[in-house]
């Protein structure tokens, strides 16, 4: 199966500067962050963004995210411009049209590995028949089926990251959005979940876009872009998009990550 | 999110710290309990005081007092009783009057004495006449007797008492309860033999009419009325005056000629009722009395008055009660405020996943109303229990302490649904509005901070 449709934008940020304001107030201090990006995510991309700590690529995915919003420029996420919508409708948008992984994971230690996982397809009001049902599948998927009813705190790293991962594609969104997903996991955990986010690509057509400052973890994407104080100072396709995904896929990483 | 959803996610949220939860749960139910039971005191005072008014009435009985006129009133005759009964929602209109001396009544061996009423039987039956036992008369010679009456009868060798209305004199114990005595129930079919005299000149004459006893009035609504009554049809009344010579059986003095009135004239009543069709219809009827002159009183006006005040009294207690339930909202918040700074990191994960801030706010606003409603069902429950240990106590304490019994049927504390209604919302409402900073609080959770930064 060819996972996505090419060329078209899941993600477009145009000309977006941000800026934070530190320091008390009325003695504030500007600190710029990011400086006029642009960048373009295609559906069933898997895109990177590497960079030394501090050089914005957290906050570029914080506003993605919507969890800030840029100082300057806009963001079209979906056709959709987000970039003035209020926090509700962001709350809505965001639970339509991405999934997240987070460096530690961010489970609710109060819920099972099941509940953790059917979280979003709650919020979203889905009949609890229907939820178990998808929650029990993408426990399988994961590979976590005898693990339903354990807490976070049962569970090791790599569990926990695949609760993490099954909780971001639960609800089916077009786009995960990544935050060193392997920060916290050991390089066992780490080669199974690469391997793991090649296959959603390549089998479902999921669009990835990791923040990452591990180059093994940057050379699993299409396009692997380079974030240096604020600036996207490098795009580095690893292969021309005009060939097939199987067929591009296999010349990258020889075949063996599925 | 749904309902289901949010409520599963509160009772999670309300086991995880249960010892906390429970004392505020505590709290608001002694709050709420504080509220009912002191606005029971005001409720079962104005139960008291509404029972001792409508007791043995009904209430859309209205007395009819007179007609006004330029001087004074005059009193109902037949030509009033006619416009009475043409006022629209008037089921009946009763009016009774007293024969105008005292007749001795004789059954077999025993006897008394009393001032029959004339009653107009038909206007009673449609009014509702309440029998104790027996039946209501059909034929003109038929009466019906009070309740108390058969206590009165002594064997003709004694002096009779006379027949009573409030009690007093050499009369016997009256009846004990609301139950007919074996002794009433045996004058059910009885001939009485009714006695009226009148002079002619020097000589007294006797005249006897013969009636029927076929039922025994109701008891009246208070204790201490006895009711000794004999209600006679019109047909007796016009046999008496047919032998006394005069209007209403008036006696004369010997030796001098009579000076009341011969009969046949119009009839004057001493008491008359109009019944309304349904209690929403007594005002009207009561406004059309009052347009037409009719000087009336109604229960209705009596209870409007009375409760009038005591929803003034009512309402103070209420929100001096509110106060120990708002009192009781300083844990709730309290409690809120601890469970929003401790689930901070959950909501920072369910907003960074996409949760709505108005679903955020809603388990909160749930969560504290759950803990209103939990506490008002406790001090409901906690309420009834004082209710009822102070009905049942302080009639004790005052016969112990202030050496008399407490009024007759006075109830200190009495608990209406409504009350509890008001209660219950009163304790919700406030443990939501006392929730409302604190789930405004968690919807304003900065993600990032609760992430701590880790996206």
């Amino acid at each position: 199966m060819d996972g996505f449709e090419r060329n078209v934008p899941i993600i477009e940020v145009k000309n977006v500067s941000h800026q934070f304001r530190i320091g008390k107030k009325g003695d504030e201090r500007i600190v710029p962050v990011l400086h006029r990006i642009d960048l373009r995510v295609e559906r069933g991309e898997i895109v990177t963004i590497v960079g030394r700590s501090g050089s914005g690529k957290s906050t570029l995915l914080n506003l993605i995210s919507g969890y800030i919003r840029p100082t300057e420029g806009e963001i079209i996420v979906d056709g959709r411009n987000v970039t003035h919508l209020s926090e509700g409708e962001w709350a809505d948008f965001r639970l339509d049209k991405f999934g997240f992984v987070f460096q530690s994971f961010q489970l609710i230690q109060s819920m099972t590995a099941f509940e953790n996982i059917e979280l979003p397809l709650v919020l979203k009001g889905v009949d609890e028949k229907e939820r178990r049902r998808r929650a029990a599948a993408m426990l399988e998927r994961v590979g976590l089926e005898s693990f339903a009813s354990h807490y976070p705190g049962e569970l090791s790293g790599g569990q926990q990251q695949r609760v993490g991962i099954a909780r971001a594609l639960i609800g089916n969104p077009p786009v995960i959005l990544a935050d060193e997903p392997t920060g916290s996991l050991d390089s066992e955990n780490e080669r199974s979940l690469l391997a793991f986010i090649r296959e959603l690509n390549l089998k479902d057509g999921v669009t990835f876009l990791i923040i990452t400052h591990d180059e093994q973890v940057a050379s699993i994407g299409h396009r692997k872009l380079v974030l240096r104080d604020g600036r996207l100072v490098g795009e580095k396709p690893d292969l021309p998009y005009a060939d097939g995904h199987a067929e591009r896929q296999s010349q990258r990483q020889g075949g063996d990550f599925v | 999110m749904k309902w289901k959803d949010k409520l599963r996610f509160v009772r999670q949220n309300l086991k995880k710290n249960k010892s906390r939860v429970f004392m505020t749960v505590l709290a608001t139910a002694m709050g709420c309990s504080f509220l009912i039971v002191l606005a029971s005191v005001g409720f079962g005072l104005q139960k008291s005081v509404v029972d001792n008014i409508t007791k043995g009435r009904l209430l859309t009985e209205i007395d009819i007092h007179g007609i006004r006129e330029d001087k004074g009133y005059r009193q109902i005759s037949d030509k009033e009783i006619a416009v009475l009964e043409s006022i629209d929602h008037v089921k009946a209109v009763t009016r009774r009057y007293r024969v105008k001396q005292f007749a001795e009544y004789r059954i077999g061996d025993l006897k008394t004495s009393g001032q029959p009423i004339v009653a107009h039987m038909p206007a009673e039956i449609a009014a509702g006449f309440e029998l104790a036992a027996g039946r209501m008369p059909q034929r003109d010679d038929e009466v019906i007797v009070g309740f108390h009456f058969a206590d009165q009868l002594r064997p003709s060798a004694e002096q009779s008492g006379g027949a009573q209305v409030g009690g007093g004199g050499d009369a016997a114990p009256p009846a004990n309860g609301r139950d007919v005595s074996a002794k009433a129930k045996e004058l059910l079919g009885a001939t009485m033999e009714m006695q009226v005299k009148q002079w002619f000149g020097k000589e007294q004459k006797m005249f006897e009419v013969p009636v029927t006893v076929v039922g025994i009035a109701k008891a009246p609504g208070r204790e201490w009325i006895i009711d000794a009554n004999v209600y006679v049809s019109e047909a007796v009344m016009k046999q008496i005056e047919s032998f006394t010579q005069t209007a209403y059986g008036v006696l004369s003095p010997p030796d001098q000629p009579a000076n009341a009135a011969a009969p046949g004239g119009a009839r004057i009543y001493e008491e008359v009722k109009v019944y309304a069709d349904d209690v929403k219809n007594v005002q009207g009827v009561v406004d059309k009395l009052t347009e037409n002159r009719y000087a009336s009183h109604s229960i209705v006006n009596q209870l409007e008055e009375v409760n009038t005040l005591f929803l003034i009294m009512k309402t103070g207690l209420v929100l001096v009660g509110t106060i120990a339930v708002l009192i009781a909202s300083i844990g709730i918040y309290n409690t809120m405020t601890m469970a929003v700074t401790e689930r901070t990191p959950d909501i920072g994960i369910m907003k960074a996943i996409g949760a709505h801030p108005k679903t955020i706010r809603g388990v909160f606003l749930i969560e504290s109303g759950c803990i209103g409603l939990f506490g008002a069902v406790i001090g409901t429950a906690v309420a009834y229990a004082v209710g009822y240990a102070v009905n049942l106590v302080l009639p004790e304490v005052i016969r112990a302490f202030l050496n008399g019994d407490p009024p007759e049927g006075l109830r200190f504390s009495y608990i209406p649904p409504t009350l509890v209604l008001i209660s219950v919302s009163i304790s919700i409402g406030v443990a939501v509005l006392s929730g409302v900073r604190p789930a405004v609080r968690a919807t304003r959770v900065d993600v990032l901070k609760a992430l701590r930064r880790d996206l």
